[in-house]
């Protein structure tokens, strides 16, 4: 005789041992790796844009005659890449054999070096970009001219009277300096706001499961 | 997690968290993911528990809707709910049971809906009818015609295999 399926359930599971709650020990394991390897890949495709831009960037720039802006442009970029590289191999070195809680607490302290290492770079990195686009345009050439100096002139027939210093209006060095000054010391928070478009969301993740491990551990 | 609220709140209620989570895996790595999954979310949920249902229905429905979105991350690359496209890989158990008429109403149930496979376990649990409409978010009229309708199509299906 057929048996209904409420007595294959109630006799099933009263034969079975398959009511044993699995351990919850290893909790979070595949959470940590998973927001970790994200955080990586993350990490490279950026790098891998900036290489790509830097290329781009030279390329464009030497088409439309600022090429100087395009080489410093290309040189600092490559020099952050190159840091940045070294600070992600020092990333592969966290051992993975320890716990959970352990392994992301050993990558929060990368990130935090990571983050304050690429802050105080970016002190000069905006300066250096600010004033390498200035430099390209002084450097452009204008009909047999360089821009800058054919600005200049033009400047000097409407105030003849304004002062320069190495061939460059005063007014124009102070107010390039300021906006130097500005970059740099705007500089890290330039690259804070920056950091959180781009990893903002990851950065919470990775805080709510620090929490929760840590609340879990309490 | 504290061990007391583990051994308070989430123990007395395991045997159904452990079933309800095999009908929506397939294999012992999934089910222990999703089981500890609902457990976090029973865990972090608690402070929004708000004693307008009882606590048990309260952790049958977290139970219920964590394993439907596991299963609907997990088939993401799909436009559809898992159950309206299930290949045979999907409902055999490669753990299986002790008992091997379990093992193959295991299966039939994997081939229904979600919610069906939801109804029919908490039937199987003999939960009222009220509880269960509660979990699902439905009357219990509908309930009752549903749960006869799932054990015609759990008949069929395993029409001949069991005695």
């Amino acid at each position: 005789m057929e048996r209904s399926i409420e007595n294959i359930w109630k006799e099933g599971f009263l034969k079975s041992d398959a009511l044993v709650a699995p351990k919850i020990n290893n909790l979070y394991n595949q959470k940590s790796i998973h927001i970790i390897d994200k955080f990586k890949r993350m990490f490279r495709i950026n790098l891998i844009a900036i290489v790509a831009f830097s290329f781009v960037f030279l390329i464009v720039t030497f088409f439309v005659g600022i090429a100087l802006t395009g080489i410093i442009f290309f040189v600092v970029l490559n020099v952050l890449v190159i840091i940045n590289k070294r600070l992600l191999n020092g990333l592969d070195k966290i051992d993975k054999g320890v716990s959970s809680y352990q392994y992301l607490k050993s990558f929060n302290q990368w990130v935090k070096k990571q983050v304050a290492i690429n802050k105080r770079i970016s002190t000069f990195l905006y300066p250096i970009v600010f004033l390498s686009i200035i430099i390209g345009l002084w450097f452009k050439d204008a009909e047999g001219v360089i821009l800058g100096k054919r600005l200049v002139n033009e400047v000097l027939m409407g105030f003849p009277d304004i002062q320069l210093i190495y061939g460059i209006p005063l007014i124009a060095i102070i107010v390039i300096a300021v906006i130097v000054g500005l970059l740099f010391f705007f500089g890290g928070r330039i690259y804070q706001w920056d950091l959180n478009i781009v990893y903002g969301r990851m950065f919470r993740k990775l805080e709510d499961l620090m929490t929760d491990i840590e609340s879990l551990r309490s | 997690m504290s061990s007391d609220f583990y051994k308070t709140s989430i123990l007395p209620f395991s045997g159904i968290i452990i079933k309800l989570c095999r009908a929506y895996t397939n294999s012992q790595e999934d089910f222990e993911d999703y089981f500890q999954e609902v457990c976090l979310q029973i865990w972090r949920s608690k402070e929004n528990f708000r004693e307008e249902s009882q606590w048990s229905t309260w952790v049958y429905r977290i139970s219920l809707n964590v394993c439907l979105t596991l299963l609907k991350k997990k088939n993401n690359n799909r436009q559809y709910f898992v159950s309206d496209a299930i290949t045979a890989e999907e409902t055999e158990d490669n753990y299986a049971f002790s008992d091997e008429s379990l093992n193959l109403l295991y299966d039939a149930i994997r081939k229904l809906s979600e919610i069906d496979r939801a109804i029919i376990m908490f039937y199987l649990e003999e939960k009222p009818y009220k509880e269960i409409a509660d979990v699902i978010g439905t009357n219990p009229n509908n309930i009752g015609v549903r749960v006869q309708r799932i054990k015609t199509r759990l008949k069929n299906i395993l029409d001949g295999k069991i005695y």
